[in-house]
């Protein structure tokens, strides 16, 4: 279950109990996991430092988690992987998030320990 | 006959003028503050419910019932943002939309920046007629993808109007919403605004969404991501009188059940009842609202059950104008719209078939939004003129500014409460000072100029001049606080 | 007027300025300190619900002590559980589900199914369903005839949470019961999460008199694939009173239809038939994906609308992807027509970029 090894996971959702849960979850497996709160501030923490991998809330007001994937996957730095975090198994947000480069997708409600093999599994694929 | 006598005349009449209009401005602007106050409290209370909805129901945007949309975009010379805009609106968070971009044959890069950015190829398809269109369509382009739904129409230029009317023949989906190309939509602003379509899909037949002012705020991407307020006034008082007006008296109209206007920036119809009252209307300038006032004699001919929705919480920013000169032209020119169409949908007022449109909408347009204008300058003239040749008492004038400005400012103040109440967008404890002193300022000077530009336009449509379209300079969304004042026609 | 009067009438109305700016001001602060205080509240516990949230509460420890919570911030940590819930499932879930049961607040919650403030009935509602409590069903179902459609949405909503299809029938029945009735769109999803045991409510529902209802009953048969209400979905895209069940039955029958749905679909897609319904029927068709369409698409592609043409060549290629060069020679022969374009080629060129083309 501990894969984590300090790596950096940028976490990003405007609700405060899935971004504490989702932080505190991966924390306790060994990630090192940067939380803000809304599309904003993940693109500025994106472009400071590079993160090891992105989870990102698809339903944030101003720039929205597809938003920042788009900024993401344009800004042509090394391919990141990201996760994207919905609150309904909308076929449109799935679709429109693999087009433009999401990595995978976690639909809300969410089973925390599925989320952390999935962002295991994503961190081993992507070495 | 001497300036003297000529004085003693002028003052007779002023008198007896007062004697008879002097009651009734005053008990006018009672009654429409009163009733605006009254709106506001029916807001709240709308707001309240809805609030609970929404906390009740916990992540509840739907997906069930949702029709699909065709965002229409009409653009004539809008090279600056027009593939920010395009962007912004195909990532808008909806199940089932398509963009509809109309090229009204613009004459600047518009089209060519369009098929760089979305690498458009040309497909051999006619736009059908389903609303009859006059100019003529030159190409229609398409991603060349195949996936992405966008579509692009070519058309020789003809205004506005025509622009929206093709994009509502080339339209594949159930509702179509007409927006500005320099409106900037919320990612969730569609599911909002379809929300009471999917409630009520068959008697849904418009709604709406609320729109704010977005000057001085931080937009990236197309995307609002920082409430702020403009550091100059006029764009400030704007903000405050987009609160009262298009969110509260939108809300409380809609609960009522009879709401009329349906914001310019951002409205949804249904696409077949709009091609079945035959489009957008060339001749009038109020077009939404014309359109909306069409649909409703339309289904109220025809005895057919039917409702339009309204969404307070805020969907759409747009950009207000920051020069006196520019909104000199759009007070005018909305004014004016709004005459031509209460005046041409005048066999709808007080007839029992119209039910609350006829009775209480329509009636309360022209009272107290068409005729206010003239009401408040016959005031001010009176007070202005009285004071001067004595005539006046300073109880009256006392009387007559506190009942048509300080009565005002309070309702105002009322509407900012429920906003901060309700809504709480505008973050920074620093801009509530000033959004207070605007809604407090509005009353002197802003107000009085509006007065004057809104009965210019109604006499310009008197007199039957032509409206002339304003120039649109523009430099784009993005790029922070000061841009160029521009033209629209949407209110 | 009497210039005292006046005066005080002028005080008065600063004074209300006055009153309401501060009032302004104390909202934003109220706001601001209610916030705080419930984060000051919830501190203490704040780690515990996260580990049990987190489903990392392996010795029930966290959860022990938030049972153990009393006082004002028992009511916090009880409303954060409950929004936790809805953002978790599985184990966690059942943890808070548990938790939320010793502390009282489902039977709390069961009791306020019948308080005077609607608020507390949709929140009431709410916490049953979340807390998938099936005994409270019976309750629930009464509920959905509240007086406010507040309520009656959460009465819905929860019993789509809990998904026992005993409460399909009257649910049905309440969507078109009322002018606000129930949101169709919430009323759809309940249906769809009870599985397919509410298949005899849908096929009431699709003869219900209310056409809110039908349409509620016919998009759920599409989207849940419920094969036995083929014939009735059938009649009502024959002759239901209203154009929009009758477009939600063709997209049903796209969905869930078979090879005998192909004829009444095509017999909906000529002239006569209102153009937007042809249209639904068009997609319908290729959703359908049955060869017995082909003769009704077929005769479409020369139709004076051009959407319409274009829909039916798109469909064809939809069911028969090795249709591309018949419809290529097809193409070719188009006469160019300003005002009607090239349906086929358009067609072809689109599913060609999709690569949906084989040759």
């Amino acid at each position: 279950m501990t894969l984590g090894g300090g790596a950096r996971v940028l976490l990003a959702d405007d609700d405060e109990d899935i971004r504490d849960l989702v932080a505190f979850k991966l924390g306790q497996a060994g990630y090192a996991v940067q939380a803000v709160d809304d599309g904003m501030s993940a693109w500025e923490a994106f472009q400071a430092d590079l993160p090891r991998m992105v989870v990102l809330d698809v339903m944030m007001p101003g720039l929205s988690g597809i938003d920042v994937l788009r900024k993401i996957r344009g800004s042509g730095a090394p391919e990141v992987p990201v996760l994207l975090l919905s609150s309904r198994s909308q076929d449109a947000d799935i679709d429109l998030g693999f087009a433009i480069g999401a990595t995978d997708y976690v639909i809300k409600p969410f089973s925390p320990r599925e989320l952390l093999h999935r962002v295991n599994g994503l961190l081993a694929r992507t070495r | 006959m001497s300036a003297a006598e000529v004085l003693v005349v002028v003052r007779g009449g002023l008198e007896w003028l007062l004697a008879l209009g002097a009651a009734p401005v005053l008990v006018y602007f009672t009654v429409v503050n009163t009733f605006s106050l009254l709106i506001i409290v029916l807001a709240a209370l709308e707001l309240r419910m809805q609030q609970h909805r929404d906390s009740a129901e916990v992540a509840s945007h739907v997906g069930e019932l949702i029709p699909g949309v065709s965002v229409i975009v009409p653009a004539h010379n809008e090279q600056a943002g027009v593939v920010q805009a395009v962007k912004a609106l195909l990532t808008l968070r909806y199940p089932r939309h398509e963009v509809v971009v109309v090229d009204d044959g613009s004459t600047d890069q518009t089209l060519q920046c369009l098929v760089d950015a979305f690498d458009l190829v040309p497909v051999p398809r006619a736009v059908p007629q389903d609303v009859p269109v006059e100019a003529v369509v030159r190409q229609v382009l398409v991603p060349r993808d195949g996936r992405t739904r966008l579509v692009v129409v070519s058309k020789d230029n003809s205004g506005k109007t025509e622009a929206v009317n093709t994009g509502i023949n080339a339209a594949t989906e159930t509702l179509v919403a007409i927006i500005d190309a320099d409106s900037v939509l919320e990612p969730d602003a569609l599911l909002r605004v379809a929300r009471p379509f999917s409630d009520d899909p068959i008697r849904m037949v418009a709604s709406g969404g609320s729109v704010r002012a977005a000057n001085g705020s931080r937009i990236v991407d197309g995307r609002v991501v920082r409430v702020q307020l403009s550091r100059r006034w006029l764009p400030r008082i704007q903000v405050v009188e987009y609160f009262r007006a298009f969110l509260l008296g939108r809300a409380g109209w809609s609960r009522l059940g009879c709401l009329i206007l349906i914001s310019g920036a951002f409205g949804l119809f249904r696409r077949d009842l709009v091609v079945e009252v035959g489009g957008l209307n060339n001749s009038s300038i109020g077009e939404d609202f014309e359109l909306v006032l069409r649909l409703h004699r339309h289904l109220r001919d025809q005895g057919r059950d039917y409702r339009l929705g309204f969404v307070a919480e805020p969907v759409a920013w747009t950009e207000v104008p920051e020069s006196l000169a520019v909104l000199r032209r759009q007070r005018r020119r909305w004014h004016r719209g709004l005459w031509e169409t209460l005046s041409a949908y005048r066999g709808m007022l007080l007839r029992p078939r119209y039910g609350r449109v006829g009775f209480l909408a329509l009636p309360y347009y022209w009272v107290f939004e068409l005729f206010a204008p003239l009401l408040e300058a016959l005031g001010l003239i009176m007070l202005a003129a009285g004071l001067a040749l004595g005539v006046i008492d300073v109880e009256f004038a006392l009387l007559f500014l506190l009942l048509a400005y300080g009565y005002a400012a309070f309702v105002t103040l009322c509407a900012l409460a429920v906003e901060e109440w309700g809504f709480h967008r505008h973050e920074r404890w620093r801009d509530l000072p000033l959004i207070m002193a605007a809604s407090v300022l509005e009353n002197i000077g802003y107000r009085q100029l509006t007065v004057w530009w809104r009965l210019e336009g109604w006499w310009a449509s008197l007199r039957g001049k032509k409206q002339v379209w304003g120039v649109m300079t523009r430099t784009g969304f993005d790029g922070g606080a000061t841009r160029a004042g521009r033209d629209r026609a949407a209110r | 007027m009497r210039p005292q009067s006046l005066d005080i009438a002028i005080a008065t109305t600063g004074w209300l300025c006055l009153g309401m700016m501060l009032l302004i001001v104390l909202l934003r602060v109220r706001r601001l300190l209610r916030a705080r205080r419930q984060v000051a509240l919830m501190a203490p516990y704040r780690r515990d619900l996260l580990v049990v949230g987190a489903g990392e509460d392996h010795d029930g420890a966290g959860a022990r002590r938030l049972a153990r919570t009393h006082g004002p911030a028992a009511g916090e940590v009880m409303g954060s559980a409950v929004e936790m819930l809805g953002k978790v499932r599985g184990t966690p879930a059942d943890e808070l589900i548990h938790l939320l049961t010793i502390r009282g607040e489902v039977s709390e919650a069961a009791r306020r199914l019948s308080s005077l403030l609607a608020v507390r009935r949709a929140r009431a509602a709410h916490v049953l369903g979340l807390c998938q409590q099936d005994p409270a069903v019976p309750q629930l179902i009464h509920a959905l005839g509240d007086s406010t459609v507040e309520v009656r949405a959460a009465a819905a909503h929860a019993l789509g949470l809990i998904g026992n299809p005993v409460a399909a029938p009257p649910l049905l029945r309440a969507v078109g019961a009322t002018d606000a009735g129930i949101p169709a769109c919430v009323a759809a999803e309940a249906l769809l999460a009870m599985g397919t045991g509410v298949a005899g409510a849908l096929l009431d529902g699709l003869a219900d008199p209310q056409p809110r209802t039908r349409d509620v009953a016919a998009h759920v048969s599409g989207v849940g694939a419920f094969t036995r209400c083929r014939p009735q979905l059938r009649a009502l895209l024959r002759d239901d009173a209203d154009l929009t069940v009758r477009q939600t039955c063709a997209a049903a029958l796209g969905a869930v239809g078979g090879a005998e749905d192909a004829e009444v679909l095509g017999r909906h897609t000529r002239q006569g038939v209102p153009l937007s319904l042809r249209r639904v029927c068009v997609a319908a068709l290729g959703d359908l994906g049955d060869p017995e369409a082909l003769p009704a698409l077929a005769m479409l592609l020369h139709d004076p609308d051009p959407w319409l043409a274009e829909l039916a060549a798109a469909a064809l290629l939809q069911i028969d992807p090795g249709a591309g060069s018949t419809l290529s020679d097809m193409a070719g022969t188009e006469a160019t027509d300003p005002r009607r374009g090239r349906p086929v080629a358009s067609a072809l060129l689109v599913a060609g970029l999709r690569g949906a083309v084989t040759e």
